[in-house]
């Protein structure tokens, strides 16, 4: 849950990035790492377990500077995304104001997506939020790797797969590169700032 | 396709599985890779070009017991464990133990034993919050060292002074609750079984208030229909800052000067939707008390006690 401090005018929000193993979520936010200096709030920190997988979580803080009036932070997590961390994934999930589902172009990992997207669903719904008013945004990743003639599945068919009923905004990307890990994270966090500010009015 | 152009596009893709981290996917394509090798019936170095797809796969293997068998809960740095406490406190309470309690739950959660333990131990000290403290003292010992540990752990605290004896009751039964699910029976023994009959009567009168904390899951918010005030009809939801059993603490922003209002002491509130992390469910609740809070970053907001009374 977001804090606000309206005596000093700032607002702290939560982002989660969240997708099945080995979808790019930590090189989401590596990239966002290196690529937005300037607002960068500190060191980002990765708990890391065998083959650099995510084991507890990533955590980087970023500012946004003064938005109408309040200085807002953003605190971006990744969860690990390995099925058996599914306690970790919870507890971070917890207080989430934010969501980017990152997932998976490759053929081979449509049904972790799928997975994955309903153990989001089902976390949600544990804390007592619906997948479909939280402010959720999609990356579809990897789209890179068409060039190598790796068989991905089509935008198209991803949208039907795990957008069809959601219809959140989805963008394409390669995090790996950078391409669309910026409005990707963009788009959340407007959406983020909408909510909150339908529900608390923080906005002058 | 060529079938050595196809060979080469499955090996390809077998590769970047395996540099993607994709171990189980790339372990299948190197698979089909040998199937294809064993197909061609006049290819060169054919038993050599197994070999290395089978090293490859061999390799996979290993790499995927490492991952399987990596330790899911390593002891982390200090300052990783610092920074686990100061993200994943939820409470917001300005009550220092409260707090730290809040942040050695953090750390049990992430299985930072170790130092949850000795937090733990040191809030043992605290009268507000020894119960919750051995609660969770108990629930480390259990995930990292059995049964046995936790019910030792009692026993060291029925023998001692540290506790009285409705404290102990509560700690008492919530362990024998905790062990009932893992299938452990433990008859522990129990302070108000050998407690000076003149005292009697002053714990049986404490008795209920164990019962009833010991029924209550944790709750991380609620949903609140209210049957009058401006709300009237509607759900709020709250966010639970502490909950001691059956009392939930809600920190309600000044800014929300309706609610507040409407919120009275006494006040019966008929539909409420309990969020536990395991279950939702609907029950009814009682305004217990309502205070101002008049120092720290929450100066001005409302601490609203909400007693659950029924479920």
């Amino acid at each position: 849950m977001a804090i606000f401090n309206l005596k000093k005018r700032e607002i702290e929000c939560k982002v989660v990035y969240y997708g099945p193993g080995r979808c790019g979520k930590t090189t989401n936010l590596e990239y966002i790492f290196g690529a937005y200096k300037k607002q960068v709030k500190g060191e980002m920190v990765s708990i890391n377990t065998e083959g650099d997988r995510t084991l507890f979580f990533d955590f980087l803080p970023i500012g946004l500077g003064q938005i109408r009036g309040c200085d807002v932070r953003v605190q971006l997590y990744t969860v690990p995304g390995q099925v058996k961390y599914s306690s970790t994934r919870k507890l971070v999930l917890r207080g989430v104001d934010g969501i980017v589902f990152v997932a998976d172009s490759l053929e081979v990992r449509r049904e972790k997506n799928m997975l994955s997207l309903k153990d989001l669903q089902s976390n949600l719904k544990e804390y007592g939020k619906s997948i479909f008013k939280v402010p959720l945004v999609m990356q579809f990743n990897k789209r890179d790797l068409a060039e190598q003639g790796i068989p991905l599945m089509s935008v198209e068919q991803m949208q039907k797969d795990l957008n069809r009923q959601l219809q959140v905004p989805a963008f394409e990307g390669s995090a790996v590169k950078g391409d669309g890990v910026g409005v990707t994270l963009k788009e959340c966090l407007k959406l983020t700032l909408q909510s909150l500010q339908r529900e608390f009015k923080w906005a002058q | 396709m060529d079938i050595k152009q196809r060979l080469k596009a499955v090996l390809q893709e077998a590769e970047i599985y395996r540099s993607q981290g994709l171990i189980s996917e790339a372990q299948s394509k190197y698979k089909d890779a040998v199937n294809i090798v064993n197909s061609i019936e006049k290819l060169k170095n054919k038993e050599s070009l197994i070999k290395a797809i089978s090293d490859k796969i061999d390799a996979l293997k290993t790499t995927k017991e490492k991952v399987e068998k990596g330790p899911t809960t390593p002891e982390l740095s200090q300052k990783a464990q610092d920074l686990i406490k100061n993200l994943f406190a939820f409470s917001e309470s300005t009550d220092q133990d409260s707090a730290a309690l809040e942040g050695a739950v953090a750390l049990a959660k992430f299985g930072q034993f170790d130092r949850a333990l000795t937090e733990l131990n040191g809030l043992l000290k605290k009268e507000k919050v020894r119960v919750e403290a051995a609660k969770n003292i108990l629930q480390c010992h259990l995930a990292s060292a059995g049964a046995d540990e936790a019910i030792n752990q009692y026993q060291q605290w029925y023998t001692g002074d540290l506790f009285h004896a409705n404290q102990l009751e509560a700690v008492r039964t919530f362990l024998e609750e905790v062990l009932a699910k893992k299938g452990v029976e433990a008859n522990l023994p129990s302070l108000l079984e050998t407690i000076d009959p003149q005292l009697e009567e002053a714990v049986v009168e404490v008795q209920p208030q164990v019962e009833v904390e010991e029924e209550f899951l944790d709750i991380t918010s609620i949903g609140i229909t209210f049957d009058a005030g401006p709300r009237k009809g509607k759900m709020v939801e709250f966010d639970v800052n502490f909950q001691s059993g059956n009392m939930l603490s809600l920190i309600i922003s000044k800014q929300e000067n309706e609610l507040i209002e409407t919120l009275e002491e006494r006040m019966e509130l008929k539909d409420v939707q309990f969020f536990s992390p395991i279950a939702i469910f609907n029950g009814a609740g009682v305004v217990a008390s309502k205070t101002k809070i008049k120092t720290g970053p929450k100066q001005g907001d409302y601490c609203v006690d909400i007693r659950i009374v029924s479920t």
